[in-house]
């Protein structure tokens, strides 16, 4: 069954169209990438979804429209954002910042539980829970916007460039955790990344934008093998 | 690098705690206030007696406030250069002054008067503004406390029903809207009014007096009347339309400065000379009628109980010589006063120096007593026609006053009108 | 097994500290000179209005420059409520729902502009309800004011006014900061500090950046209402000076003084708004606005989170003065042993303090 469907997506900023008719499908528990380069538009799809840009075009959750949504009203239908940046709270410690993750939440019980969870899928947060967040590594803060993100208990993760300015070895241990929470949890994900290994360990499908439109769509496998795709992105 | 700046909680309130505490032990419980049991009030010893004055000394209202300490400070400045005021009760005291600054904070004076109670301080006095006084006298009233002589046109403070500790000095804002009525009402000429008046109980205060007094007058006719809030920057819409109605006077009872000005300026623009009344805080010479230009009306009325420094008509006057030689010496105030607070709190230095020579006892109860019982006393700026009458219920100190016309630099009496 | 000591000694010192606190507070106005009792009252007064601004400004990062309007609003039904012999309790909940309604209906439209918007808004409420208090003459007695005096302290206590004022005022205050402090403290506390670090990210946690700021200018005007409540109790007095915008320039400078973001700060700050008068008028009535700003600079300067931030400021001082001092005077083989063993104490007692807020 279908979880998420964008058709016909369409965005700009000012006079610059950014989204020229953006399609995706994201089925449930199903894992899709958005591949691309710079400006293609990538990030712009999952503010589309998340709300944070107005949009043309349809954005169907479960079968409902949520285009037009405001962001809170998105995050309330189980939509959960890493933003690029992290977005990670400096002020707070790490733990405040899981329990942000959760506070639409109200199972309580659940909630230490999966702080829990948390600290065992990132065990490096593990001795900075009482720290404040501004003072974590890159990588570090990273992981802690993906377990916040995973705090909500949503139904689809979108996930922007994980490895933006991580060492290769801590973007690999960051994904490495995001395809254990994955199949642990089966929580649906949007993944756009820069680095396509790193996006093809984490997607069934991916497709791939280029100036706000979709070039290619396909599963990771036969994407994997193109040769555009090997050049364009795969630092070939 | 570890930032917290998330407070230290009970430690710093703990912290706090010991501060407060640190800064204010020291005085035990029955140290202030309440008498020291050898029958004398507190603030009052045998050579010497201590005022306070709580009145704004910052903010908007500083210059008139100011004043109210420094022609107090002058006048017992020079008193205690000359060894100070011989009491009722034989003995020979100076005056000290102590003075608060309230910021016109009705909340900050009733801080300045508590301080005041715990500093030992005999009377409170001369202090201006009618909410900052109002903000303590019910304190006074209930630690019996004298309140006199303090510059507020508010009837409260001279019922003495209400008010037992308190004394207002100034005239009340019904009889200076009375003395111009009275003026009016017995000229020969036949005159229409136009009323302007700040929308609070000052403006109200003084068109009450006013109609009053011409309430019998066939020759005066109000032909226009209307109101401004005192927040108001601009009364230019009600003067083009009090000018309509071809008014020959104009009452015109406002008390902010600026406005005062620019509607001396405007008036003029617009082609409208009438004859002005202006309040007494509101028509000084060099603050206000120089800079409205009001050399172009036919009068300027204001009245007045005290001689004015400015004036050449008293540049001689043997009191404005000493008061301004006092001010400078002892009052901090080297020039010439621009409010006549200044006037005002010499003179009320001068009701205070008469009630002490009629204290037999050093407390509070016959301070009050000598203070209400002052008839016909000439304080020194006093103009010829009035004086100080502390006797009749619901009049203040001083209830006389005697309309005024501008002369170009001063003011000078005037018994008719025109 | 060293952190879990200091654990341990930390939580039971803490417990004895509040019992101290509490007990010095209950007794202290009985032993306290009568002005020492006024001044402290004030402090309360002032104390949870800068809490309730603290709230807004200092946690959610929303500009306000018109909590004195709450306080004024506060003090003015307070007084309408006692002149028309209400119940006691009956006025103190009109005293913090009516501004508290108003500042929701502020808010609910203030908080939709956003950024300086706000601010802007906040500043014409003090503006306006200048000429509105001296206008409603009937409510709120004009430009003279009203009195309402119901603090007196009866006859079956025995006490002193200003004694029986201080318990009605640390009664409310304590009630306020223990309120202030599990708001702050709890989930909407966190809300709070999403709200004011990144609107982006709080609306992509489901909060509703709109709905936060409404809450929090919300609690604040009910903290700014119930301090009218305690001005009244103190001052027994109000016109419509209290309202002045300067006061509320005041209040917000109290606030950073204390320190934002801080609920010991907003105690602080409270006194911060009613010692420096008293101190300033001491030093010299004729200049107290310089001294003033003067006392406001220098400890901005020295301390910029505010006076809350003194003793970790002093105990960083004495501990590299220690640190400094100890380096020489020890024989050279023990600092390594020495030394990581203290910072291994000292670790372990920041992290609990840390822990304890969330």
């Amino acid at each position: 069954m279908t979880l998420l469907e964008l058709t016909g997506v369409t965005a700009s900023y000012g006079p610059v169209q950014v989204l020229d008719g953006v399609e995706l499908t994201v089925p449930e528990g199903g894992s899709v990438g958005i591949l691309g380069a710079n400006g293609a538009g990538k990030t712009t799809t999952l503010r589309a979804i998340s709300g944070t840009v107005r949009t043309g075009g349809r954005i169907k959750f479960e079968g409902r429209d949520i285009r037009g949504l405001r962001p809170d009203q998105v995050a309330a239908r189980g939509v959960a954002h890493v933003p690029e940046g992290r977005g990670t709270l400096g002020q707070l410690s790490v733990r405040e910042n899981l329990l942000v993750g959760a506070y639409l939440r109200k199972d309580r019980g659940a909630i230490s539980r999966d702080i829990d969870y948390c600290l065992d899928l990132f065990p490096q947060l593990q001795d900075r829970v009482g720290s404040r967040a501004a003072s974590l590594s890159g990588g570090e803060q990273q992981m802690l916007a993906v377990a916040r993100a995973f705090m909500a208990k949503p139904k689809l993760l979108l996930l922007d460039e994980a490895s933006l300015g991580l060492a290769p070895s801590t973007s690999k241990a960051v994904y490495e955790a995001i395809r254990r929470l994955r199949l642990e949890s089966g929580i649906a994900m949007v993944v756009v990344e820069q680095n396509a290994n790193l996006a093809f360990s984490l997607v069934d499908t991916a497709t791939v934008l280029e100036t706000g439109r979709n070039v290619l769509t396909g599963s990771s496998a036969e994407l994997k093998g193109m040769d555009e795709i090997r050049r364009a992105y795969l630092g070939g | 690098m570890k930032i917290r700046n998330k407070p230290d909680g009970v430690l710093g309130i703990v912290a706090m705690a010991s501060i407060i505490a640190l800064s204010l032990s020291g005085c035990a419980r029955d140290g202030a206030g309440q008498g020291n049991g050898s029958g004398s009030s507190p603030g009052i010893t045998d050579t010497a007696i201590t005022l306070g004055v709580t009145t704004p000394l910052s903010g908007p209202t500083a210059g008139p406030g100011t004043c109210t300490v420094a022609g107090l400070a002058a006048y017992f400045g020079s008193v205690n250069a000359a060894g100070g005021v011989e009491f009722g009760d034989g003995k020979t005291r100076t005056v000290d002054i102590k003075s608060y600054d309230d910021a016109y904070d009705p909340q900050k004076a009733l801080s300045n008067f508590q301080q005041m109670v715990s500093d030992g301080v005999f009377a409170v006095t001369s202090g201006l503004g009618t909410p900052t006084n109002r903000a303590f006298r019910e304190a006074a009233i209930s630690q019996q406390v004298p309140q006199v002589l303090v510059m507020t046109g508010d009837p409260l403070f001279s019922d003495r029903e209400e008010s037992p500790w308190q004394l207002g000095f100034v005239p009340i804002y019904e009889n200076e809207g009375a003395a111009f009525g009275k003026l009016l009402a017995e000229s020969d000429a036949q005159h229409k009014v136009a009323i302007l008046s700040q929308n609070d109980d000052y403006g109200k205060g003084y068109v009450a007096g006013f109609k009053e007094a011409i309430g019998g007058a066939a020759n005066v006719s109000v032909v226009g009347e209307l109101t401004y809030e005192a927040t108001d920057t601009s009364v230019d819409a009600q003067l083009t339309q009090l000018a309509a109605s071809g008014a020959d006077v104009f009452f015109n009872a406002m008390s902010i400065t600026p406005l005062v000005i620019s509607s001396l300026q405007k008036a003029q623009q617009i082609g409208w000379t009438p004859s002005w009344f202006l309040p007494s805080n509101t028509s000084s010479p060099t603050a206000i009628l120089q800079p409205g230009g009001a050399g172009a009306y036919p009068g300027i009325y204001s009245v007045s109980f005290s001689k004015a420094p400015q004036s050449p008509a008293f540049a001689q006057d043997a009191d404005v010589v000493k008061f301004l030689a006092d001010l400078k010496q002892y009052g901090n105030y080297p020039d010439m006063p621009a409010f006549p607070h200044c006037m005002w709190s010499y003179m009320v230095g001068a009701t205070l120096e008469e009630a002490f020579k009629n204290m037999t006892e050093p407390t509070r109860e016959n301070f009050m007593t000598a203070l209400r019982d002052i008839k016909g006393l000439q304080a020194p700026l006093m103009l010829e026609g009035t004086a100080v009458d502390t006797t009749t219920d619901g009049q203040p100190a001083v209830s006389t006053v005697l309309v005024q016309k501008y002369d170009g630099r001063g003011y000078g009496t005037v018994e008719n009108f025109g | 097994m060293p952190a879990m000591s200091s654990v341990l000694a930390n939580k039971s010192t803490r417990v004895i500290l509040i019992a101290v606190v509490a007990i010095a507070l209950v007794v202290a106005p009985l032993i306290l000179p009568a002005f020492t009792n006024q001044t402290l009252v004030r402090i309360g007064v002032y104390a949870v209005a800068v809490l309730g601004l603290n709230i807004v400004m200092g946690y959610t990062g929303q500009v306000n420059l018109g909590q004195i309007f709450f306080v004024g609003l506060g003090a003015y039904v307070t007084a309408y409520g006692v002149n028309h012999d209400w119940n006691i309790i009956l006025v103190f909940v009109a005293a913090c729902v009516v501004p508290g309604l108003v500042g929701l209906l502020v808010a609910l439209a203030a908080a939709r502009l956003g950024g300086l918007a706000i601010a802007m808004v906040t500043i014409a409420l003090p503006i306006v309800g200048v000429p509105l208090a001296k206008r409603l003459d009937e409510f709120t007695g004009g430009s003279q004011g009203t009195s309402a005096r119901f603090t007196d302290a009866p006859d079956w206590s025995g006490l002193y006014n200003d004694q029986w004022q201080f318990y009605i005022v640390l009664l409310v205050t304590a009630a306020a900061f223990l309120l202030g402090r599990s708001l702050v403290r709890g989930k909407y506390g966190r809300a709070f500090g999403v709200v004011r670090e990144n609107e982006a990210v709080a609306a992509s946690m489901g909060i509703s950046p709109y709905r936060t700021k409404v809450l929090a200018f919300t609690v604040a005007s009910i903290f700014g209402g119930a301090s009218g409540f305690l001005y009244l109790a103190a001052v027994q007095y109000t016109s419509p000076e209290t309202l002045s915008f300067g006061h509320s320039i005041s209040l917000v400078a109290a606030m950073v003084i204390g320190g934002a973001g801080s609920i010991a700060g907003a105690l602080i700050g409270g006194a911060y708004y009613v010692f420096v008068p008293q101190l300033t008028n001491a030093i010299d009535p004729n200049l107290t606005t310089i001294s003033q700003g003067a006392i406001l600079l220098v400890v901005l300067f020295l301390l910029p989170q505010g006076l809350v931030s003194l003793p970790r400021v002093v105990r960083r001082l004495f501990r590299r003065r220690t640190s400094r001092s100890s380096l020489p005077g020890n024989p050279p083989q023990n600092s390594p042993v020495h030394q990581p063993a203290t910072d291994a104490a000292r670790e372990g007692l920041e992290k609990t303090e840390r822990q304890d807020r969330s």
